[in-house]
């Protein structure tokens, strides 16, 4: 995503150029969508926090500090509305910095043992059909991750950057997030 | 021969091994077919991950997004505003003093008795506006009365369960109408 020309977008917005604001919704209302409604799971609720997300943008345009990408700091309030509707609905969440609990143990990303393998047991558009159900089941904070990373490629630093965590620990859970795809497709077959 | 952790895996399969680390994990798979098997059933889920269809956008959601954002406010400079008040202010007063035809130390001079006429005239103007409100209050008093009187006789006639659907009915008027207020305002419409 052109870091460059979106700075020039910022720019020309802040001067009151209503069209170049209106380029960068064109430019990221699909990986935004892609991202909060796998995250929501309801098209209209994910349309309207979609929305949100560039009303947010736009009123506080003057907040966003041009040493950091523009992409990144979209995703960051799109993530934080995302939260927000987490903790209204009561939906189990945690903190990506904590530690992993007992019942996550198979998340421990030691040497590989003996399972069967998934991936050649399906044709490929029902193994995407197979994942789009296992991230359903996956937590929210490590669906996050993984969608992040998959469906909108963010690189771990850009990730990190978001989240506010060391890369390391960034990087790890996502590492957990596609093991646990993995084994809910193992258990899907 | 020690297993690769599922770690070095997925670092393997997104390319950013070391050469050396590399060059011992090919090793390793050429004789390990256990961790071969686990190599190419990551690969394979990541790759269908990776080509998860985009969420569909509407037509019209460029359109609904620029709708709801207000103008970007244009910041003027401090030093700007200052230099526009102190303006303001040397224009007022050449204007005065042209009009009056006196100079810059009558006027001053006369500032002071101006202002013990200005305090006595606002004296005798609180008076008479207190005198007012009093006519006033003593005027609406039987008007209250009577309404309170009339809705008295007018719920003495309708049925309880009529009267609480109305009031319900207008506490929804009310709140409807506080919401759209605050909506139009919130987003500048």
């Amino acid at each position: 995503m052109n870091e460059e020309q979106d700075q020039v977008l910022v720019r020309r917005t802040l001067r009151g150029d209503k069209k170049a604001f209106e380029m960068i919704v064109r430019k990221y209302q699909q990986p935004l969508l892609s991202y909060v409604g796998r995250m929501v799971r309801e098209r209209e609720l994910a349309l309207d926090f979609t929305q949100d997300v560039f009303v947010r943008a736009y009123a506080s345009l003057r907040s966003f500090e041009p040493r950091y990408k523009f992409s990144t700091w979209l995703f960051k309030i799109a993530s934080n509305l995302v939260i927000d509707h987490w903790r209204k609905k009561k939906l189990p969440t945690f903190s990506l910095s904590e530690p992993l609990r007992k019942d996550e143990d198979c998340l421990t990303l030691d040497v590989p043992d003996d399972e069967p393998a998934v991936g050649r047991k399906f044709e490929l558009a029902e193994l995407r059909q197979r994942i789009e159900t296992a991230l359903e089941k996956l937590p929210g904070p490590l669906r996050e991750l993984f969608v992040w990373r998959h469906v909108n490629e963010l690189s771990y630093e850009e990730m990190a950057e978001i989240k506010g965590l060391p890369l390391g620990t960034i990087k790890n859970r996502v590492f957990q997030a596609k093991e646990m795809v993995r084994r809910l497709l193992q258990e899907m077959s | 021969m020690n297993c690769f952790k599922i770690n070095d895996i997925y670092d393997y399969i997104e390319g950013s091994l070391s050469p050396e680390r590399r060059e011992e994990l090919e090793r390793h798979l050429s004789g390990c077919p256990r961790c071969r098997r686990a190599v190419e059933d990551r690969k394979l889920i990541a790759g269908a991950a990776s080509g998860l269809p985009p969420i569909a956008v509407p037509d019209d959601f460029t359109q609904r997004v620029m709708a709801r954002i207000t103008p970007a406010k244009v910041k003027a400079p401090v030093w700007l505003f200052i230099l526009a008040c102190a303006s303001s202010f040397l224009a007022l007063t050449a204007v005065v003093m042209i009009a009056s035809g006196r100079s810059a130390l009558g006027i001053i001079s006369g500032a002071s008795h101006s202002f013990w006429e200005y305090v006595k005239s606002a004296a005798v103007l609180t008076a008479k506006a207190a005198t007012l409100l009093t006519l006033a209050g003593k005027t609406t008093r039987p008007l209250l009365e009577a309404v309170y009187k009339g809705l008295s006789v007018l719920t003495s006639f309708i049925h309880p369960g009529l009267q609480i659907f109305i009031l319900i009915l207008a506490m929804g008027l009310v709140v409807s109408l506080f919401f759209g207020m605050r909506k139009k305002f919130s987003l500048g419409d």
